[in-house]
């Protein structure tokens, strides 16, 4: 029998997020034996994203992050980390990356896992001193500091990160204004029932909305001071967060060569254009193995998912089947959880009463479960898990004191 | 920092100690230890990756479940109403010295 080849060169992994700390760990409890190196651009210890735009920036909080693995961690399974030094360049036909210090390192395998920026905002003034972004624990630390009481915040967009901030903001007696371009919240990510459920529910907390505003410069002397839209609208900012979006980290893979249309192309294995080059997270985009479409998914299911797949691709075992894909976010401590992804023309079916604030929205496609949003409802949330793709009864999934469960057919 | 040693029973019915900072969740210390939990939520009781059983006497020191925590437990296939807990939260304090804890099947 022959032993196998450990290879010299290390499986260099670009991006400490929930996608690479993964994959390092991965490969270690796969019994991966070669040497792993992990690279990130932030000098701290990898850390969990979640709580930046949630308890972090709460009233109170402590002003640390839990850290995706102790610090001891890597070191202890021989992970081998650069800490604050970016890639410079990837070149794949000799199988090296440079570091920012000028150092070259060899690899065996490559896994790209750069994750996203925050789209900033691209108009005159965009670039003021107090127009900033929510992406990093720098960010949110900044921030906290800035949400004092009386303060003129003013959020362009309102997504998940938009109205999470709006949220803290709010609770830390700031004056909040959130300008949206589209006709209601989270219009991108869900249907129009749970859009008016949460705008009401931030106006009741004193949070104002201007739907339909094209934001097209902020002003200010030395700093923001104003944002101005196109209808001539002019609100007085001391802050101004722009949370419209993110665009996926892929510079250095499209430099390098690889297949990238808005995020680095990837197959089921996590696989980019080039054979010894993985991508995983934010930064990828994929064919839906559930209904064949092309997604970029921007949530830590599916970097964990895309991690594992990679890991096991490398040594060669077969893998269990991802988790359905999931997102969740507590605004005014009212907790919207999605499992599945929903299309736009999918039908709606509201489950439980809106006034109640406990209930749900089922997205049916022909019949079938495809995604359901969860308000304040974790029961539903479980059981539609596991009941996505099921053809599902529309009238019982309505019919009170039905479960979910008891509405498939 | 004070720690503690804590008996960690794995979906192979494998026993492994392992220490336990005060300044972790339960959770953590099992993600730290490579224990295959997914911890998707990343501590924020939206999930129900990080399952486990506590034993039935040290049960009622946990602490109380939340509302979230308990609606998420209950929808699992194998919950347990007296020693089912999300590891992501329990603090220090909710095990002492010597506990035994028994990662729940997935």
């Amino acid at each position: 029998m022959h032993e196998p080849r450990i290879p010299t060169e290390p499986i260099i992994i670009i991006g400490a997020g929930h996608a690479g700390v993964s994959v390092a760990a991965g490969l270690r409890s796969q019994g991966w034996d070669g040497g792993v190196l992990l690279v990130d651009a932030d000098g701290r210890l990898p850390y969990e994203r979640p709580p930046l735009s949630k308890d972090l920036l709460k009233p109170g909080s402590a002003e640390q992050v839990t850290p995706l693995r102790r610090a001891g961690y890597y070191q202890e399974r021989c992970i081998e980390t650069v800490l604050g030094l970016d890639i410079r360049q990837i070149d794949v036909e000799n199988r090296s990356v440079t570091l920012s210090d000028g150092s070259v390192r060899a690899y065996h395998r490559l896994v790209i896992a750069t994750g996203s920026t925050a789209r900033a905002l691209r108009i005159p003034g965009g670039d003021l001193p107090g127009v900033q972004t929510l992406k990093t624990f720098d960010d949110a630390a900044r921030l906290r500091t800035q949400l004092t009481p009386g303060a003129r915040v003013v959020i362009v967009g309102a997504g998940y990160i938009g109205l999470e901030v709006a949220a803290a903001a709010a609770a830390l007696d700031c004056d909040v204004t959130v300008l949206e371009f589209q006709d209601r919240v989270m219009s991108r990510v869900t249907s129009e029932p749970v859009s008016r459920f949460f705008e009401q529910h931030h106006e009741n907390h004193g949070v104002r909305f201007v739907f339909g505003a094209a934001v097209t410069a902020v002003e200010g002397d030395e700093r923001a001071e104003r944002v101005l839209t196109a209808d001539g609208g002019s609100y007085p900012a001391d802050v101004v967060i722009a949370g419209i979006g993110v665009v996926p980290n892929q510079q250095l893979a499209e430099a390098a060569g690889l297949e990238c249309n808005d995020g680095i192309l990837v197959d089921q294995h996590g696989r980019t254009s080039h054979p010894e080059v993985y991508a995983a997270g934010d930064v990828t985009r994929f064919t839906s193995p559930f209904d064949g479409s092309s997604l970029r998914l921007e949530c830590i299911q599916n970097a964990q998912a895309q991690a594992d797949s990679i890991v096991h691709h490398i040594v060669e075992k077969p893998r269990k089947d991802p988790d359905i894909p999931w997102f969740w976010t507590v605004q005014h401590g009212v907790r919207l959880q999605t499992a599945g992804v929903r299309h736009p023309d999918d039908d709606a079916i509201v489950r439980g009463n809106v006034e109640d604030k406990k209930f749900s929205v089922v997205y049916l496609r022909n019949g079938k479960l495809s995604a359901v949003d969860t308000i304040d409802s974790l029961k539903d949330f479980m059981a539609a898990k596991r009941l996505i793709g099921a053809a599902l009864d529309p009238v019982l999934v309505s019919a009170p004191g039905t479960s979910l469960a008891e509405a498939a057919i | 920092m004070s720690t503690k040693q804590i008996n960690v029973v794995d979906r192979e019915g494998q026993q492994h100690v392992v220490e336990w900072s005060a300044d972790q969740s339960l959770m953590e210390v099992l993600r730290d230890n490579d224990f295959p939990i997914l911890a998707s939520c990343g501590g924020t009781a939206s999930c129900a990756t990080c399952h486990v059983f506590l034993e039935k006497e040290a049960f009622p020191s946990s602490g109380d479940r939340s509302e979230d925590e308990l609606e998420l437990l209950v929808e699992t296939d194998t919950y347990i109403e007296n020693q089912s807990r999300l590891s992501c939260q329990l603090g220090f304090d909710s095990s002492g010295e010597g506990a035994t804890v028994t990662i729940a099947p997935e």
